[in-house]
């Protein structure tokens, strides 16, 4: 029997992990203006990437996350290596289906590297539970949460403050402008790519303690970002976090008050809602957006 | 084309001495699984590489195909006759469901649109209970049987499917190599100047999204059979993938690229053994890199090839013959335009127009940059919707109306930059636009044979007459890409021609031809007016205009600050302060 | 000036329905203004834009003695260019404070001095330095624009068409402002629809008609030929008799 409080820290725990995703998602769009499909199969690799590490080098879990996060990075810029640079003058569609090709050999080379069994990644600060107020609940999930949000302000902070992340702005903004100016624009995609797979390396690492990391999770999760992405906003990064945060309620607690599986037709149901009343989305680029 | 018959026919006959002579009984069974794989692709290329459209659902119309048949089968007993139509019409039935509201979305969320179906379906049929067997699936599919006739695995099942692959190929190539796929191209390559020559892409992108449904259908059916066993993997994701690596890798426009792919990436994991189990990591990677070395698969490769060797095969000569315009004297005026307005972001693109015109009349547009000039024209031919005014063609309003429908109407256009397909024959780029004319295009055009045989050489003679009106008769037979400006401008023409319009709006035609070619190109103007057809000619070139235009219309900021002559505008002081400046500095 | 800040010989820039520039040679001595004058699709967006390096291009392009034809738009910029497209092309997400200081490379003191030195130029701004760029009037737009371009310390500012869009009374006050940068030392190439506006800042004028250089002079040498309306409207009415 499942408590309210523990629904919700679920809802906001798993949500929390999905942002990390989502954003990572949005990031790399903003970019280059292209869909990686790939990105949910980063996280998976990201996932067993820290699996793997923790066995080599018995670290906590905090450690092991920066290095999670930067092994991830690596394999972010082999993909926009591979996918995208070759591939920069061609319509975005022929991008959706290199990232797609990307995404299966990220599967299977999982799957060859590390066999079909689901493995887990270790808690980032001890697992077990935390009892507050006369609840009980999931240490793992309040850490995911803090992570993620350090995470999550850390990568505002970078974007709105640093030199760097004015120039990834700009880039992101109006490439060909950026350019003009003088900012080494392959080097900010780069940045972006190798900041948006870091983040899915987290989101990996972190959902792998509670859910197990598998090598077909990825397809799943890029659907799940690709909704949030669509209903807060193409293209914007507070909307990746609030849809992020909605797909995660709809799979934990409307789906906790009907079916899982009714609860997922719900969710699509808002998604084509959305598509048809506020193609937008909730945060979506006003109207007056020209300069 | 004598070639691509030879080769199918060579193929054939490959394919029925493998299976009848050499083959084993494993191996006529990984030759009726190629079989099916063929069929999926082939209903996949429609959508995904004609239509151009990014479906992600094709593993589930086939998934959905292979559980119909598994359920009508095993649970109730059905014979072939029921169970395989009925697999072919529930996929196209929920295609068609969705279709509406998915199609009409840009490109990456129709791709997610319909990989939220996949998902969604997969959910129902993983969650079906004891009607689908849940994660299980449905064993113990009986044979074929139709109406009480058993065909059993092995050559008869195999025999079976191939000849609906057969037929699957026939109607695809169809559809395809005639003048639909031609509309499908323009389509692709630039749907502005397709909507212009009143080709409805909502309508041939629902007709692709069907037909894929069908053919994964009927694709799914038929595996169900040769397996004997259903389970949701049919639905999964590496279904898509798989469907999508072969779509790719063998050339996603062309049929054998569907023969090519599915044999392909059947066998090549069957021959390579060591690849065991990670047949689907070399599908990535050969995904990975067609997409990046060879975007037209194995198919565009081969045919590349193939012309370098034999050189272009010269059709029969086409006899031209005339094309009549529409008679003088419809509802006069032709065109009224009443405080036409409309705002982008910040800026009032046009503030308030009003204009007349009358058939026969030719009227010229000047105005400096950012006056509005295309804008007006893409409000009155419908790519740009008003936000005020009211526009009257032949006294029905038309300001609410899509832009295929207008060029239907009878407005058609040419553009500023070249929107001909470059790698399409002069011939066949106006012959396109008479088929759209005519309402020849698309599905049940093609299952009436209107397309083809005595259609389409009237088709291609009206074309041929308009091409020689317009002093291009010379380059019929050859690639658009290939034409120097001046003869693209007199073909983009013949193929606004080719809609019989009533009015012809030319967005800047005297731009990059030559001193000599503006009197020929304003001498053929002149005779399309005298013949009842009106013109509005946006133009810089003020001397062009001189001598072309009855009446000029000058632009400013949105809004007319003139009207005249030629001769009254080149003098009138507003026109030259809009262009050269106020005095007062 | 001994040898040109800017020497572009003989350039060719090819378009989809033909040639959009051909055999242009332009010279731009150190501190003056040059205007650009040329009816639209006259090519003189695509003359700047193919400076910048954001269009492909034949010909041969010298920039302080060093030809740059084979260098990419950021490497060119780092060299001294500055741009300022037509319609400005602000990064319209970003605040007017971000949209100046991206453009700067130098140190951070270094920057927080420029921007000091940019806000001055144009006050209105440092009034504004926290609104994003999409909020700002068309004229505000237009002086963020070359701000920013001016963040880079460029040598040689191009201007393209700043005046689009514009109310007459913003854009008699950014002509004011243009000699005062060139004051500053930097050379000025401005593409500008207005001739009459054009001459009154101009030190030296190139007229352009379909794609080629038809008339180069002073304002004065060209005020009276005659020259540009037959270039632009086939007319034959000088401009000095115009009412």
């Amino acid at each position: 029997m499942i408590t309210l409080a523990q629904l919700a820290l679920n809802a906001l725990s798993l949500g929390a992990a999905y942002a990390l995703v989502a954003l990572g998602f949005v990031l790399i769009l903003n970019a280059t203006g292209a869909v990686n499909f790939a990105q949910g199969d980063l996280v998976m690799a990201g996932g067993y990437l820290t699996a793997w590490f923790v066995v080599l080098l018995p670290l906590p879990g905090l450690v092991l996350l920066p290095l999670a996060m930067v092994a991830t990075a690596l394999l972010g810029l082999a993909a926009l290596a591979l996918a995208y640079f070759p591939l920069m003058r061609r319509p975005p569609s022929t991008v959706f289906v290199s990232t797609i090709a990307i995404g299966l050999i990220l599967q299977n080379g999982a799957v060859r590297l590390f066999g079909p069994e689901p493995r887990v990644t270790p808690p980032v600060l001890g697992g077990g539970e935390v009892h507050w107020a006369g609840l009980t609940l999931s240490r793992q999930s309040i850490s995911l949460i803090v992570v993620a949000a350090v995470l999550i302000l850390g990568q505002r902070w970078l974007l709105a403050r640093t030199r760097l992340g004015r120039q990834m702005r700009a880039t992101a903004e109006d490439r060909t402008m950026a350019a003009a100016l003088g900012i080494p624009v392959r080097a900010m995609i780069a940045l972006t790519f190798a900041l948006a797979a870091a983040l899915a390396g987290a989101g990996g690492m972190l959902l792998g303690n509670q859910f197990f990391v598998t090598p077909t999770e990825g397809s799943a999760l890029i659907l799940k970002a690709y909704v949030a992405v669509v209903i807060g906003g193409w293209g914007s990064l507070e909307g990746a976090v609030a849809g992020a945060l909605l797909v995660a309620a709809f799979e934990t607690i409307v789906a906790a008050l009907v079916s899982y599986t009714a609860a997922i037709a719900l969710l699509y149901g808002v998604l084509v809602a959305i598509l048809l009343l506020r193609p937008e989305g909730l945060f979506g680029e006003a109207a007056g957006r020209r300069a | 084309m004598n070639a691509p018959r030879g080769v199918a026919l060579l193929g054939a006959a490959s394919l029925i001495i493998y299976a009848v002579g050499f083959a084993s009984a494993y191996e006529l069974r990984v030759l009726t699984f190629a079989g099916c794989q063929v069929l999926m692709v082939l209903g996949y290329q429609l959508i995904f590489g004609h239509a151009g459209a990014l479906s992600l659902a094709q593993g589930a119309f086939f998934g959905l195909g292979a559980y119909v048949t598994a359920i009508l089968g095993a649970r109730y007993g059905a014979g072939f006759a029921a169970s395989f139509p009925l697999s072919i019409l529930l996929p196209v039935a929920l295609a068609a469901l969705i279709a509406v509201p998915v199609l009409r979305l840009a490109s990456h969320y129709f791709a997610l649109a319909t990989l939220g179906l996949a998902q969604v379906v997969l959910l129902a049929f993983v969650n079906g209970g004891t009607w689908t067997g849940g994660a299980l699936g449905i064993p113990g599919l009986p044979g074929v049987s139709i109406f009480g006739w058993t065909v059993a695995r092995g050559l008869p099942l195999l025999s079976l499917v191939w000849a609906v692959v057969a037929f699957g190929a026939f109607l695809s190539g169809r559809m395809t190599n005639g003048i639909t796929g031609l509309a499908f191209t323009m389509l692709r390559e630039n749907p502005l100047a397709a909507s212009a020559i009143g080709i409805d892409g909502a309508r041939l992108r629902f007709s692709a999204f069907l037909l894929s449904a069908g053919y994964g259908g009927a694709a799914g059916a038929l595996e169900a059979h040769t397996a004997g066993v259903v389970s949701p993997e049919a639905l999964g994701f590496n279904q898509l993938v798989t469907c999508l690596a072969m779509t790719v890798i063998g050339g996603s426009t062309r049929v054998a690229g569907a023969f090519l792919g599915a044999l392909l990436l059947t066998y090549l994991p069957e021959r390579l053994r060591f690849l065991e189990g990670q047949a689907l990591l070399a599908y990535g990677a050969a995904l990975l890199a067609a997409v990046i070395l060879a975007p037209e698969g194995l198919a565009g490769l081969l045919a590349r090839l193939w012309a370098k060797l034999e050189p272009v095969v010269r059709k029969d000569q086409v006899r031209p013959s005339p094309l009549i315009l529409p008679p003088l004297g419809t509802r006069e005026p032709l065109l009224e335009v009443r405080a036409l307005a409309r705002r982008f972001g910040g800026i009032e693109a046009i503030a308030g127009v009003d204009l007349t015109l009358a058939s026969g009349e030719i009227l010229g547009l000047i105005g400096p940059n950012g006056s509005g000039k295309t804008t007006l024209a893409n409000l009155v031919t419908g790519l740009t919707k008003p936000d005020r005014g009211v526009i009257r063609f032949q006294g029905r309003r038309i300001d609410d109306l899509g832009a295929f429908e207008i060029a239907r109407l009878g407005i058609a256009r040419t553009f500023q930059t070249s929107a001909l397909p470059a790698e399409v024959m002069v011939l066949a780029a106006v012959a396109v636009a008479r088929a759209s004319e005519a309402r020849v295009l698309g599905t049940a055009a093609v299952l009436h044979a209107r397309d083809r045989g005595a259609h389409r050489r009237k088709l291609d003679a009206e074309a041929m007459g308009l091409l020689e009106r317009l002093g291009a008769g010379a380059v019929a037979l050859r690639p658009c890409g290939d034409l120097p400006p001046g003869l693209a401008r007199r073909v983009e023409i013949a193929r606004a021609l080719a809609l019989r319009p009533s009015l012809l709006i030319l967005d800047e035609p005297a731009a990059g031809l030559a001193e000599s070619e503006h009197t020929n190109l304003a001498d053929t103007l002149r005779s399309l007016a005298a013949e009842g057809l009106a013109l509005i000619v946006i133009e810089h070139n003020m001397p062009f205009l001189l001598g072309l235009a009855g009446r000029v219309l000058a632009l400013d900021a949105g809004r007319v600050i003139a009207t005249g002559t030629p001769a009254e505008i080149r003098r009138d002081p507003r026109v030259m302060a809009s262009y050269l400046g106020s005095a007062a500095a | 000036m001994n040898s040109p800040l800017l020497a572009i010989e003989s350039l060719d820039v090819a378009g989809l329905a033909g040639p959009v520039l051909e055999k242009v040679s332009v010279t731009i001595d150190a501190g003056e203004v040059v205007a650009l004058l040329g009816a639209n699709g006259a090519g003189k967006s695509t003359l700047l834009q193919a400076i910048m390096g954001l269009l492909p291009a034949r010909g041969s392009i010298r920039f302080a003695g060093e030809e740059i034809a084979a260098l990419g738009a950021a490497a060119r910029a780092r060299r001294g260019l500055g741009y300022v497209p037509e319609g400005r092309r602000l990064f319209p997400g970003m605040t007017v404070r971000d949209n100046l200081l991206v453009a700067c490379h130098e140190s951070a003191s270094l920057g927080a001095q420029r921007l000091g030195e940019t806000l001055d130029l144009f006050p209105t701004l440092a009034e504004r330095l926290l609104t994003p760029a999409w909020q700002l009037s068309g004229g505000q737009q237009q002086m963020l624009a070359i701000g920013r371009a001016l963040m880079g310390a460029p040598r040689l500012l191009l201007l393209d068409e700043p005046s689009l869009g514009l109310a007459p009374l913003v854009i008699e006050q950014l002509m004011r402002e243009l000699p005062r940068l060139s004051e500053r030392g930097v050379a000025i190439l401005l593409a500008e629809q207005s001739v009459a506006r054009a001459l009154t800042v101009a030190d030296r004028v190139y007229a352009l008609a379909h794609g080629r250089i038809v008339a180069e002079g002073t304002p004065a040498e060209l005020r009276n030929s005659g020259i540009l309306e037959q270039a632009f409207l086939g007319a034959e009415i000088p401009l000095s008799s115009r009412p």
